[in-house]
């Protein structure tokens, strides 16, 4: 039944999907291209002491890009299913409820890690072929808490948008806001390292919030 | 005993602090169609929406094919075809992709009975739903109800939105499947003289009560319509097995069960100043409005 619900889903998403990974690939291809012109013009030499000398990591364009784009999946996944309570349709299917919304955010949150995998394999590829293994590893741990930042506003956003109250919903907007900023509390590179694994486990245990919106839908919780 | 399908005991619901119904039962026999009528606001959707358990009633029970709708196992539900009001379907989808999401989920697709319908609305299989007139969406909810094939339909205001030719469609359609398979229907429609051609049994719904339940057969054979002139200002006949008694400039009217002469009697016990005390059969819709009043 896996494959069947992601067919919805696939038919619901896919061209946003397409669109959000082309985009993030251009932009992330957009600060490639700065870091290829520095080593281009001024050398790789010039590109490491910036990094050293001054914490650079020449994508903190991207910061906030996986947010919006794992925003934007949930929008794009959820609420067709809120509209006219379209969610009856999915929860009367011969299918165990949980494991249904279970399905649906597996196929949201695999569709977010082919996004997000493009966009850090470019930049791995680039900056593997010029710069210290060290600096390379740099670039990478700042990048992740971002990317998990975008796994975190997909699952809040299903939280938000599975909601059946206008009350709650806004409630639960200002709660996602907060929760959001734990990512971005620091913008030092690497400064969430040792905090990495409790962060991927938070980002994971937001994922059952959306549960919670649907047993509020079941018992019959309206505006 | 009967056999029901469905079976509803004691249920009580509010909203917030309103009372929608106490103490409501009543049951779906096997192979019996059954329209659910009331006025907007006496609960229709509220019993829909408990049976097809998004709404946990404050108390009571309800029993599909013997399991309790709190906590009935998905398997139960292979057998409920659902529409829901509007005729709400994955509008994002085309006739041809939703027909290929559903199949998987019911072991008793019948493909054939799907397309056969949708043949008859002369719309390209990659046509979106979205893209379809409110008429042919609700052929494709039907379509894919019947091709579920379940035992038990539950249809919440299948004539909403429908021009007449497109409920007609839908009526006829329905009534004949759901007779040629013995299939169990219940079902709620604004639209009153739709229920008369369709249902084999009603549900009148008042203000936090049932009213009755009865054949529909039965029940316009038995309900009448009175119409008396009234002769000087008087009072109105105050009874309880009169429904709705109302005068407009010197007619009166007033619907009851009861035989002509019973009514008279009670009229005159009454002292109720009347003459060219009439009745007369009534439809389906004229029964409700004038058992549940017109306001």
């Amino acid at each position: 039944m896996l494959k069947t619900i992601c067919y919805k889903e696939w038919v619901k998403t896919r061209w946003y999907f397409l669109l959000s990974t082309l985009l993030l690939a251009a932009f992330t291809g957009y600060c490639l291209l700065n870091v290829s012109r520095i080593v281009e013009f001024k050398g790789a030499v010039h590109l490491w002491q910036v990094m050293l000398e001054r914490d650079a990591v020449f994508i903190d364009l991207l910061a906030y890009l996986p947010v919006l784009a794992g925003l934007l999946m949930a929008v794009f996944q959820f609420i067709p299913e809120m509209q006219q309570s379209r969610l009856k349709l999915t929860l009367h299917l011969p299918y165990p409820h949980y494991r249904m919304i279970a399905a649906m955010l597996l196929y949201g949150t695999s569709m977010l890690c082919v996004t997000y995998l493009v966009s850090l394999g470019m930049i791995g590829i680039r900056f593997d072929t010029v710069v210290a293994r060290e600096l390379f590893a740099r670039v990478m741990l700042t990048a992740l808490p971002w990317y998990m930042a975008g796994l975190a506003a997909y699952f809040l956003t299903a939280w938000v948008c599975l909601e059946p109250t206008w009350k709650r919903r806004i409630l639960d907007m200002l709660v996602g806001m907060g929760v959001l900023r734990i990512f971005f509390l620091a913008q030092a590179p690497e400064a969430y390292n040792a905090f990495l694994p409790w962060l991927a486990l938070y980002t994971l245990l937001l994922s059952l919030l959306g549960m919670l919106s649907v047993y509020r839908f079941k018992t019959g919780e309206q505006d | 005993m009967t056999d029901n399908i469905i079976e509803c005991r004691n249920l009580t619901h509010y909203y917030g602090k309103r009372l929608i119904y106490e103490n409501l039962s009543f049951g779906v026999p096997r192979g019996r169609i059954l329209g659910l009528l009331g006025k907007n606001g006496t609960g229709k959707t509220t019993t829909i929406n408990i049976l097809s358990g998004y709404l946990k009633p404050r108390s009571g029970a309800c029993h599909i094919f013997g399991e309790n709708i709190q906590g009935m196992a998905p398997r139960t539900r292979q057998n409920i075809g659902l529409l829901i009001e509007g005729h709400i379907q994955y509008t994002f989808m085309s006739i041809a992709q939703i027909e290929k999401f559903y199949a998987p989920f019911y072991p008793r697709w019948n493909r054939a009975a799907y397309y056969e319908l949708m043949e008859k609305l002369h719309v390209a299989p990659g046509q979106r739903i979205s893209r379809m007139s409110c008429g042919q969406r609700s052929q494709v909810a039907l379509g894919l109800i019947l091709a579920q094939n379940p035992d038990l339909l539950v249809l919440d205001d299948f004539s909403l939105g429908l021009d007449p030719g497109y409920r007609r469609l839908f009526i006829e359609y329905l009534r004949e499947y759901a007779k040629a398979e013995n299939k169990t229907v219940f079902l709620t429609s604004h639209i009153i003289q739709d229920m008369e051609q369709l249902i084999d049994d009603c549900i009148m719904l008042d203000y936090g009560k049932i009213l009755l339940q009865k054949p529909v057969g039965e029940l316009l054979d038995t309900v009448r319509q009175y119409t008396f002139t009234m002769t000087a200002a008087g009072p109105l006949p105050d009874d309880e097995r009169f429904y709705h008694p109302s005068v407009i400039r010197d007619r009166g009217e007033l619907f009851s069960f009861l035989p002509e002469a019973e009514v008279r009697g009670i009229l005159d016990a009454q002292g109720v100043p009347y003459a060219n005390l009439e009745n007369c059969r009534v439809n389906l819709e004229d029964a409700f409005i004038g058992l549940t009043g017109k306001y």
